[in-house]
């Protein structure tokens, strides 16, 4: 059994791809064509892990859409950390549309991931963070991330 | 198969030998205990007959005669003599020889002859004497009763005494007659199955066989029912001999005075025919025997045979010996323990052969681990202006990690890279690396050059099926900046050295630029960054295996606590060997020896200029 579950649904001339699992060395892209569409579509929020023979694989998968428009959407923190690292893994023909900041409280222990939402947390160059987050009990969360480096790829 | 020398074979002939042995000896026994009960029955049935009917015979033969003679004891109660009348009718029967009259007083003190006839003259004369005798003899029987049966002493006459009463003289008369019962006698002489004996109360033998006549068969039999209160007129019984053999009894009671008949048949005689079937069932034994010994070892020879195959395919399987195939066509268990015995011979041998593949591999990669373990520089060193320290540790034999420094002239160059996957290929990678780096760091070019001539190397040796992330940097003793160059790895962390609390916000990642992974494609440009490094500050280079490290329970260390350690560590911006030692005493306290799941690299270099 796969560990990747992959569900396409085309909409007019847009792709829908919904992703859940682990994209590993396992995986295999060639099942699921990208050729042909104008609108790509990602919804990534499934995804629970990649390693990095699962990078090399999905680079070429993307890459095989080179002249789409693509969109990610609802990106956890495994796909915004490879964005951000790896050169190719969001291609100049994609955009991120929202992506998920992990926030914690470390007396509490209490963690959320808060979606970001493009146009209205972040834009082009710049992010704007909900000005309080907290959590179920009211404590105000930090985000857990190195801010620097997990909006790089907002600032490039 | 010491202790094993009773083989199955024998078992096998033991357990049927046994088996049969006991099945027919049971039977033996069960058939002569019947037949034996059966034919002391038969026996006794028979005898008792034969007995009751001559017992009937008798009595009626002595009523008949003292019916007849009737008239011949009436005449002399009337005449006082036997008249010419009786005379007559005494001449006609057949089996008086004589009969003699005696008189007496009731209380039988004082015989008197009183008169006597005969068939024959001198018949009378020469029994007299013995005739008184008896008559003597039989006084008190008498008094009780009116008729008595005895014997004469010289041959085989009976005495038929019949008591009658002279009315007028008030005296009792004594009619002795002297029977000649030959044909009954023959009877008695001429028994060829068993012995009969006609006898009185006493166990005198009046009629039997030759020579008996006269004594007493209580002297020969222990007759146990002359002597029992209880009188049945006929029955059996097992007595004993003079001589202990066991005889079986039958008796039937006259009932004429106190006479019995006798019957008499030596047990071992009687059953004489159990001993033939005892001899001939011991022949069918021996026969039967010899017949299940026969087959027991042919069946045994057939089943053994197969099995002794077995066994000494075990005894090669025990010299080590897989490569063969036992031949058994059999179509039952032992058939079926052939094949799988064929089929765990070469499934053993397989396992051998990828055993000693799996050495032979193991001790390969052994030798490539101590091969890679000259690729990684001292853990410690300082070169001019920095201190540099790191750590590195392998997933398995050989990693994919590596790490590397050294100084080329003004420059101090710092190599971190982490090809795709770990183990073996991505080890061989790694050498590619550092062997190309070996030659790069002469050539005295810039980090993003540097990452340009690496990649062609990893790209020509990978044919872009295994890739690496990299990050060169270059640190200029002159100008105290740092030029690197990144391939899409892991950003290092710059620790500023300053009077404030360092947070994790004070951390700044080296990410200004970034570029594809080596062996991605072949051409592609490296741009570089550069960056001013202090005195005192300090910057943590690492792989992506450190968040995953996992403890015990399989839980990933994370990137919230792999922060964490790192501002921690460098709290009071120690020295590098120190940070070294603080980070990795925390991720391994976690860890709790768990093994890794992916290569774990790091190094920390200090400015102390």
């Amino acid at each position: 059994m796969s560990k990747l579950e992959v569900k396409m649904n085309k909409t007019g001339d847009q792709l829908n791809v919904q992703m859940t699992g682990i994209i590993d060395e396992d995986v295999d892209f060639t099942q699921f064509n990208l050729v042909g569409n104008q609108k790509i579509q990602l919804n990534l929020n499934g995804i629970r892990s990649i390693n990095s023979c699962g990078i090399r694989e999905w680079i070429k998968w993307i890459g095989s859409a080179a002249g789409a428009a693509i969109v990610y959407d609802q990106c956890p923190k495994v796909i915004v950390d490879q964005i951000n690292m790896v050169d190719g893994f969001l291609p100049s023909n994609a955009k991120v549309n929202s992506f998920f900041v992990p926030y914690y409280n470390d007396e509490s222990g209490s963690e959320k991931n808060v979606l970001f939402r493009y146009g209205t947390e972040f834009k082009e160059g710049s992010v704007q963070p909900p000005p309080d987050v907290k959590d179920d009990q009211g404590q105000v969360m930090e985000m857990d991330v190195i801010e620097s480096k997990y909006f790089k790829f907002i600032k490039k | 198969m010491a202790g094993r020398q009773f083989s199955i074979r024998y078992k096998i002939l033991v357990l049927m030998t046994a088996i049969t042995s006991v099945a027919l000896v049971s039977f033996v026994f069960m058939a002569s205990k019947i037949f034996r009960e059966d034919k002391m029955a038969y026996v006794f049935d028979s005898t008792s007959n034969l007995s009751g009917t001559l017992a009937w015979q008798i009595k009626n033969q002595l009523n008949s005669i003292l019916i007849s003679s009737k008239p011949l004891f009436d005449d002399y109660l009337q005449q006082r003599e036997f008249s010419s009348v009786s005379q007559i009718f005494f001449k006609n029967d057949q089996f008086l020889d004589a009969v003699f009259v005696y008189e007496s007083d009731k209380e039988i003190s004082q015989l008197e002859k009183k008169s006597v006839i005969e068939k024959t003259s001198g018949v009378a004369d020469e029994a007299e004497l013995d005739v008184f005798s008896q008559l003597n003899l039989n006084r008190n029987l008498l008094t009780k009763t009116d008729k008595v049966i005895a014997q004469l002493s010289k041959d085989s006459r009976l005495i038929l005494i019949q008591k009658a009463e002279n009315k007028e003289s008030q005296k009792l008369l004594f009619f002795v007659m002297l029977l000649r019962l030959s044909e009954i006698e023959e009877m008695f002489k001429n028994s060829l199955a068993q012995k009969l004996y006609l006898i009185d109360g006493q166990g005198r033998i009046l009629f039997g066989a030759e020579g008996d006549q006269g004594q007493k068969l209580t002297n020969q039999i222990q007759l146990r029912f002359l002597s029992s209160p209880q009188k049945l007129a006929q029955s059996v019984e097992v007595a004993e001999d003079s001589k202990k053999q066991q005889v079986l009894v039958s008796y039937s009671r006259v009932g004429f005075s106190d006479l019995y008949v006798v019957s008499t048949v030596l047990q071992k005689n009687a059953l004489s025919a159990l001993d033939v079937l005892l001899r001939k069932s011991f022949i069918f034994f021996i026969l039967l025997i010899s017949l299940t010994v026969m087959v027991s070892l042919l069946a045994s020879s057939q089943l053994t045979k197969s099995l002794t195959t077995l066994f000494e395919a075990t005894k090669k399987v025990a010299l080590g010996q897989f490569n063969f195939q036992v031949n058994i066509k059999s179509n039952d268990e032992i058939g079926t323990l052939a094949d799988n015995f064929n089929l765990m011979a070469s499934e053993v041998s397989r396992l051998l052969g990828q055993t000693a593949e799996k050495a032979r591999m193991e001790n390969e990669l052994k030798t490539a681990q101590t091969v890679q373990e000259t690729l990684f520089p001292q853990t410690y060193s300082q070169l001019g202006p920095l201190e540099v320290a790191g750590f590195y540790e392998p997933a398995s034999e050989c990693g994919g990690d590596w790490w590397h420094y050294c100084q080329v002239g003004t420059k101090i160059f710092f190599w971190i890279g982490d090809a795709t996957g770990h183990g073996a290929p991505s080890a061989l990678l790694t050498s590619a690396a550092k062997s190309a780096s070996s030659i790069i760091e002469r050539l005295n070019v810039t980090p993003g050059q540097a990452m340009e001539l690496l990649n062609r190397c990893i790209y020509d040796v990978s044919r872009g099926r295994l890739m690496m992330t990299f990050f060169i940097g270059a640190y200029d003793v002159n100008t105290k900046e740092l030029s690197y160059s990144n391939a899409s790895h892991e950003a290092p962390f710059l620790i500023k050295k300053s009077e404030e609390v360092l947070k994790k916000k004070s951390l700044i990642p080296l990410n200004e630029v970034n570029n594809p992974r080596l062996g991605q494609a072949r051409d592609t440009k490296y741009a570089e960054s550069k960056i001013q490094i202090d005195a005192g500050d300090l910057v943590f280079f690492y792989t992506d295996g450190i968040p995953d490290i996992r403890n015990g329970g399989d839980e990933a260390w994370g990137e919230r606590e792999f922060i964490k350690s790192i501002v921690n560590s460098n709290k009071d911006y120690p020295s590098a060997q120190d940070s070294v030692k603080r980070f990795s005493t925390s991720f391994q306290d976690y860890r709790q020896g768990s093994t890794l799941v992916d290569d774990v690299t790091f190094f920390v270099v200090k400015s102390l200029e």
